[in-house]
Order: structure tokens, then sequence, then C-alpha cells
């Protein structure tokens, strides 16, 4: 191991720890003492924690399933009217984050909400309070989650689709199979390892989701380490609800992991591969899937993002009230930092497994992109807990000064833990550019007389300029969307769209929320159209 | 006394860890001198030029160039300072450059070299790439990227060139004329070259020399002439697989007998005692044809060659023995039908085991 002992390996060391911090300090803190309201906690909602978590668990599972499977079969088998638009389409939804739909679906049905106001439009005035539905509560919850995060299932069933031979459809024909007999017999069980790696991305958002399910007051284990943090002011206990949480989320990871090089395994070779040639849909089966598809459309993006935008032009105060520039600038503030970092890091820890071949470090890089499987409030709190001891333990020691308010509330503290969360896609990213350059690409480059640095620079750089791009701006949506790690560690009176929008919407000015709403989605929005041709490419590739 | 161009010394050759070939010893007497290694695919052969390119390193032996030590367990030098080039078998060109820019990049290296013996017209007309130049490495076929690789490595002028399979995504109808070319260009500009294949045919036109990898040991490494008449060992004859062992017991100091063939005269390569009980090699040129023979052997199958026909045929013992006969031979001999040895049987050489 200390033989290979260099550059690269000490980079990815470095980020491999940082990563490893907050699952050993959630470790650690199992073991330390808590407050009573661990024990009365323990005693009344620690078991409807639990349960509520699995509910909600299992019924976003079952919804992305059926909307994302469905909508991407209709779209990769099937030619009707605007098939190729709702292609893309279909992954705007995830420039609406579960906290947003859920202001919208609130918004739309509450008492004298949207719904109402076109109720009376239309019909006059009427008792209509009483007839509409009340989407809150787990439902609420359930119906937020499942529409922000169905893409998921969608962009990798999809590409596990189109990578199905016109083969197996003829293969289905033949044996006399209908079209709904060879959907469930052969193209869902070819597609199944793809659809379980969406479900287990699906399902570690899920557990990871603070800002619907508090808005909805669903306790599940994320508001509870929320709350025993911020009301109780129990960092112990927020750790020991993080421990049961990250066994979920590693039993999930482990699963979608597996199910991954299962993947793999499914693809076809180029030599057997017959290009699928999509069936033509007329009369009522096309209105049909263009009816589906767009419905799923309107009800994922069209739906939040009008009801955000008739808000704004209805309350335009919020609009003037509201520091759009300081807000832009916060938030640019923060993608630009972090998304340097992240770049920069991955770059070297990518280039450094190349060249070195070192299997600890290849072992360490695969740990370290574990951290986006962990919830953003335990990598916020871990971080909390860890600098905290860090500062008691050594620093005071040495009545050296305290670094507490160096990380905790500042920028810096920010960074740091986004870049834990976000490294996977920073370095998954480059690594998929990476591996198409074939390794002796870079073996004719040394043969010609280059160096390391030079390889680097003159022939990785350059070619990797497009993965660099779409890694920017696939970690500049996130962060954009982000709302637990900052809401915890954000500066005194620094905000982002995400931050004032949960604030107003917990204040119960839904109406003041709608402002930054409606930017972020925008925002979100062109970023997902400039990147949406890549990651259909990409997930193709997978 | 005189140095070896290049001297391999006693080396493991491994990859990840794993010993390819284990103690090989082989040196290139004088510059300009063409080394083919042969061997099955996955035995080393590719580790064997990644070696010596200094992509590899070495824990045990030496490498030495031109008297200067490259590579040993204490030294290695590194590939971007040694004047070594290396053809890949798998596309190698830099994607985001065109070809062009790709193969000049070869020159680009012996950019102050005084001594210019190659140009980048010159090897893209001998190897015919005129038409590829302004397209990238995704646009063209495996076989253009191949001869694109070989072009870069041609132009960088290299104290040694290295070539893994290259010409083995060629089109057969295109190889024959290559590989003149190429041999042509390097005797011409003598550049000393190792190439590594899977082709005999390839390796025994170009290499003036050539080792036989097999069972992680060079097994032979001699004049292409000698290593197909005679191989040194069964290995090397079954890996050839240009004829067969026939059972037979040495009957004198230029003669031996088959059961099924009776006598047969020749002179030993290896001494064998009279009496001893050997494995005779009959390759498909050994035995001659002849319609009026009393020796009769049935046909079992004929292999049309072009210029020639290989029949096999069938001993009373049930040895297969092939044996070679000129197209134009009159007669067409069909499956089962009686074919006719010439006696007495007289070998150029006699190979046993």
């Amino acid at each position: 191991m200390f033989k290979n002992l260099n550059l690269w390996f000490l980079m990815s060391l470095f980020v491999s720890i940082s990563v490893l911090i907050p699952i050993l300090t959630v470790s650690f803190s199992f073991f330390e003492d808590t407050s009573n309201y661990y024990q009365v906690l323990k005693d009344t909602f620690l078991l409807e924690y639990i349960f509520n978590s699995a509910i909600l668990l299992i019924y976003v599972l079952i919804l992305t399933f059926l909307i994302g499977t469905t909508s991407a079969y209709l779209v990769s088998f099937y030619e009707f009217p605007l098939s190729n638009f709702f292609k893309w389409a279909l992954i705007l939804s995830f420039a609406v984050p579960p906290y947003i739909y859920a202001y919208s679906l609130v918004a739309f049905f509450e008492n004298y909400g949207t719904l109402f106001t076109i109720l009376k439009n239309l019909f006059g005035d009427g008792n209509y309070n009483k007839h509409i539905p009340k989407f809150d509560g787990m439902i609420g919850a359930i119906l937020s989650l499942s529409f922000s995060l169905f893409a998921y299932v969608y962009i990798l069933s999809r590409a596990s689709f189109l990578y199905q031979s016109q083969n197996l459809i003829d293969l289905g024909k033949s044996l006399g199979f209908s079209k709904f007999k060879s959907l469930y017999k052969l193209i869902l069980p070819a597609a199944r390892p793809a659809i379980v790696a969406g479900l287990s991305l699906v399902a570690m958002e899920t557990l990871a989701e603070f800002g619907a399910v508090d808005f909805f007051s669903v306790n599940t284990l994320t508001t509870g380490i929320y709350n025993s943090w911020i009301a109780f002011d129990d960092l112990a206990f927020a750790n020991r609800l993080s421990f049961f949480l990250l066994l979920f989320i590693f039993a999930v990871f482990i699963l979608e992991n597996l199910s991954r090089k299962k993947a793999k395994y499914h693809l076809n070779t180029k030599g057997g591969f017959k290009q699928k040639e999509k069936i033509k849909l007329n009369g009522k089966k096309a209105f049909g899937a263009f009816a589906f598809c767009f419905l799923i459309l309107f009800f994922s993006f069209l739906f939040p993002l009008s009801q955000m935008l008739y808000w704004t032009l209805k309350f335009p105060e919020n609009f003037y009230d509201l520091s759009i520039i300081t807000l832009t600038l916060n938030t640019l503030y923060l993608v630009i930092l972090s998304s340097s970092f992240l770049i920069l890091f991955s770059l070297i820890s990518n280039y450094g497994n190349r060249v070195s071949k070192n299997k600890t470090l290849n072992f360490l890089s695969t740990l370290s992109i574990s951290g986006y499987a962990i919830p953003g409030v335990i990598l916020a709190i871990a971080f909390i807990t860890f600098v905290a001891w860090f500062d008691n333990t050594f620093v005071k020691a040495y009545g050296l000064f305290s670094i507490k308010k160096i990380f905790i509330g500042s920028v810096l503290g920010l960074v740091l833990v986004y870049f834990v969360r976000f490294y996977s896609l920073a370095f998954n990213g480059i690594k998929s550019g990476y591996e198409k350059i074939n390794i002796s690409v870079d073996e004719s480059a040394y043969l010609l007389g280059y160096s390391k640095r030079k390889t680097f620079l003159n022939i990785h750089v350059p070619f990797l300029r497009n993965s660099l791009l779409f890694v920017i701006i696939l970690i500049s949506l996130e962060i954009i969307r982000e709302l637990p790690i900052t809401l915890i560690l954000r500066p005194f009176n620094f905000e982002t769209f995400a931050t004032t929008a949960y604030i107003s919407a917990s204040e119960d000015l839904l109406e003041a929320a709608a402002v930054p709403s409606l930017f972020l989605i925008l925002i979100a929005t062109v970023f997902i159209m400039l990147t949406s041709k890549y990651i259909l490419r990409m997930s193709n590739e997978e | 006394m005189k140095n070896k161009f290049l001297e391999i010394k006693n080396v493991d050759f491994s990859i990840g860890g794993k010993v390819k070939v284990k103690n090989v010893s082989f040196s290139i007497e004088k510059e300009g001198d063409i080394i083919c290694l042969l061997g099955p695919s996955g035995i080393g052969k590719t580790t064997i030029l990644r070696t010596i390119a200094g992509l590899e390193k070495i824990d045990k032996g030496s490498i030495e160039l031109n008297g200067k030590l490259m590579s040993s367990n204490k030294k290695h030098v590194e590939p971007e300072h040694r004047n070594i080039s290396l053809a890949f078998q798998e596309n190698s060109l830099f994607p985001h450059y065109s070809v062009k820019k790709n193969i000049l990049l070869g020159e680009e290296k012996n950019k102050n070299r005084v001594n210019k013996k190659l140009h980048f017209k010159d090897i893209i007309k001998l190897l015919d790439i005129s038409k590829i130049l302004e397209k990238y490495p995704h646009e063209i076929s495996a076989g253009e990227a191949q001869r694109a690789s070989l072009a870069r490595s041609l132009l960088t002028q290299p104290d040694l060139l290295l070539l893994d399979e290259p010409l083995s995504n060629v089109d057969q109808s295109f190889k024959e004329e290559i590989q003149v070319r190429l041999k042509k260009i390097l005797s011409k500009l003598k550049i000393t070259t190792i190439i590594v294949t899977h082709d005999s045919y390839e390796a025994f036109y170009l290499g003036s020399k050539c080792g036989i990898i097999l069972k992680q040991k060079l097994k032979q490494f001699d004049d292409p002439y000698k290593v197909y008449h005679f191989p040194n060992s069964i290995e090397v004859v079954n890996f050839l697989n240009r004829g067969i062992l026939i059972p037979a017991k040495v009957t004198g100091e230029n003669s031996l007998e088959n059961d099924d063939l009776g006598l047969i005269e020749g002179k030993f390569i290896k001494y064998h005692p009279k009496g001893s009980n050997v494995q005779l090699l009959l390759q498909p040129e050994d035995l001659e044809h002849d319609d009026n023979s009393n020796l009769k052997l049935e046909v079992v199958d004929r292999k049309f060659r072009g210029t020639n026909f290989i029949y096999t045929l069938k001993t009373l013992s049930e040895k297969l023995i092939p044996v070679l006969v000129n197209t134009h031979h009159h007669e067409i001999h069909e499956i089962k039908d009686k074919f006719g040895i010439k006696r007495p049987i007289r070998l150029e050489h006699i190979v046993c085991f």
C-alpha cells in the first residue's frame, strides 16, 4: 500500500476519509448518552417514525414503478403524437423538488385554494371546499415524492428498453405472445436490473427526503433526526436515529450495486443487436398513449410550474419583497465554489486511479462515492458533531482558537458537506468519460514522449471537456435544489432559493414561497434542457 | 566484445502481479533485424512487448537496449524516456484528433532529428491511408485505425519498433500486400522490430527469427525455416499444427520403420539409438503421391488450398496423415478413394521425439 504512496493516493485517501467521517461519527455516537427525549421518543414515536418511513417507501416505489416503466415503455416501443417530445420532456420533473411539489399540491387543493378559484370562476359561488379532495399528510407526501422522483425509473428503464433488440420482440411474436404478454414475459424481465437500479435511487431519495415530509408533518426518521437536533438540541440522539436510517440506506445501496452488475450482464453485444422498429399507433391507442404521457408531464412538471407562476402573478408584492439578485448570487457562489472543488478532486482522483492501478486506491474510491447514499440531514448533523468533538478534544485542549466558527454556519462548512454528498456525481460523471478513453491511448502518449502531466493536460482534459460540462451542470442542479444541508449549515442571513421557499412555507406563507420556487424550477429547467441530451445518452451507455 | 542491439536476460514477464512468461532470454544481434513472437492468445506475447516498451516493470532479469540498461529489478527507464514505439492491437489513436494530426504527432517527436529517413507523405502512401486523413478515429474501420497507428509509430523513427498483431484487423486481400510493403520499409530504414502475431505465415514471412511462446516459456527461438522444419518439442509441433506424430522404431543410422508405412529413410536431426521407439513428425510435404504405388491409404478428407490440395489419409492403425499434392495433378481423388504413397519413403530430414 505504501509502496504506491503518491499525490494521487493521498488525494483519494483524503476524499475517502472525508466521506467516512460522517459514517463513523454516526456509528460512534450510537453509544453516547442522550437526553430524556430519547426515552420519551422510544416509548412513543420511534415506531411511528420507522412505520411511516416504510409506508412512504413502499407506496412511492409502487407509484414510481408504474409511472416510470409505463411511460418509458410507451416512448421506447411506440410512435404516437409528440412521442419524440415526451422522450426528453418527461425528465423535466427533475426540476421540481418534492418540497416544491408539496407546496403546489396544497396550494391547489386547499380550502379556497387555486382549484376553488377555478371552480368559482367557472360556475360562480358555491360550497366547493367540501367536495375538493385534500392531498395532505401521508398521501400528499407519497404523491409529491412519486411525481418528483419517477424520472429515475423512467430514464434507466428507457435505456434498458432501447438496448433490447428487435430479436427479443420477434421472439415474442414467434412464440405467439400478445403485446401485453411480451411486455411481462420478455421485456420487463430483461429490463429488471435497470428498473431495480432506478427504484433503488428512488428509495434512497425517499428515505433521505426532508422538505416534503416535514411540510406535510409526516414523522419519518429524517424529520425525527432534524427535530431531535433543532428542537431538543440532542445531537447524540439525532445520530442514534441516523444510525437506523443508515442501515436502511445501506441495504438499498447494496441491492442497487448488485443489480447494476447484472445490468451490464444483460446488455446486448453490438454484433447481435438489431435496431427496434417502433410500432406506429393510430386512433384510440395513439390518443391513449399521448394522453398518458401528457398527464404525467402535466402532473409532474406543468402543474407545479403553473401553480407557482399563478401565485407569483397573483401576489406580485412577494416578488418585489424578495432580493432575487442576492439569492441568485448566493446560489451561484455556492455552485461555483462547490463545482470547482468537486471537479478538481474528482479529476485528480480519477486520474490517480487510472495511472496508479492500485487496488487499495480503487477500493477507497468506491467507498468515497457512497456519500450520495447518505441523507443530507445526516451528513450535516454528523459534520457538526465531528467538528464539535474535534474542537473539544484537540483544539481547546491545546488552548487554540475554536474552529467551530470556521466550519459551522459558514460557506466553507457548507461546501465541504456538499462535497461529500455530491462527490459520487462528479466522480462517476468523469469516470464514465474516462472509460471512453482506452488505456492504450495513454500508453501511446507516453511512448510518444509525453509525461503524465502532459498526457493529462493535452489528451485527457480536452477529451473530457463535454463530460466536465455535464458534471458541472448536474452538480449545479443538485445544489440549487438541495435543502437540508443548506438549511442546517448556511451562514446567518445567507439564503438560497430553496431555503427561502422552505422558510416561507414553514411559516404558512405558501404564496410567498411561490417566487423562489418558481425561480428554482425555471433555473433547474434550463439546466435540464442543457443536459437532457447527455442524461439520455449517458443512461444508454451504462 | 560488441554489444548486442537488444538483450533480454532471464526475465520474468508479468502483468498485474501475475507472471505470464518465465525466465525468457533472447537477443537481437544487429540493428534492423526483425523478430517475430508467436504463440496462442493470452499467453503473454503482448506483455513481453509492453515490458520492453517500459509500460510494465520487471522483478527478475534485465533488458538492455544498445548496451544501456532499460529494465531490471532496480532500474526502470520510463517509456517516455526510451526511444521505443509500440503500435497497439486495439485502436490507440487520440480520439479528439484527426487521423492526420494523430500521425503527425509521431513526426513531432522527432522534430529535432537531423537524419530523417521517413516522411509523412511516404508513410501515407506506403500504408494507403490518404483517404482517411481528415477523419476522426471513431469514423474509420478497425483495419484503418491499425494502419494509422502503425504510421504514427513508424514516423517516430524509434530505436526499436514493437508491433502487436499489426495486421490482425486488415482485410485478408490487402494483408499480404501490406506485409510486403512493411518488410520492405523496415529493411530499407533498418528499423529493428519485434512483431507479435498468432499468424505463423506472417511470422515466417516477416521475421528473420521467430520465437514460440507456449506454457509460460519461450520454447524455441530460431530461424523461421528451422522453427517450421525442426521444431524442438512436441508442444511446438502441436502449436504449429502442420503435421502429425506417428509411432516408429529406429532401425538404423538413417532409417526407421512404421507399421503402416514401412521403411522410412532420411537424415536424423537428432541422434536416436537403434531400436528405440520414437514419435516421427510427418508434415504434409514429406510424403509424395504416386498413383502407381502399392502402398495405398484411404482418403478421408480433402482441403483445396489454391495451389495445392491437402489430402488426409487414414492408415490401418487409424492414424490420419496429411499429404500435399499440386492442384494440377491429373487425377483428383475423392473421399474413400485409395491414394498411393511413393515408395521407398525418403524424408529430407527426420524429426523425432
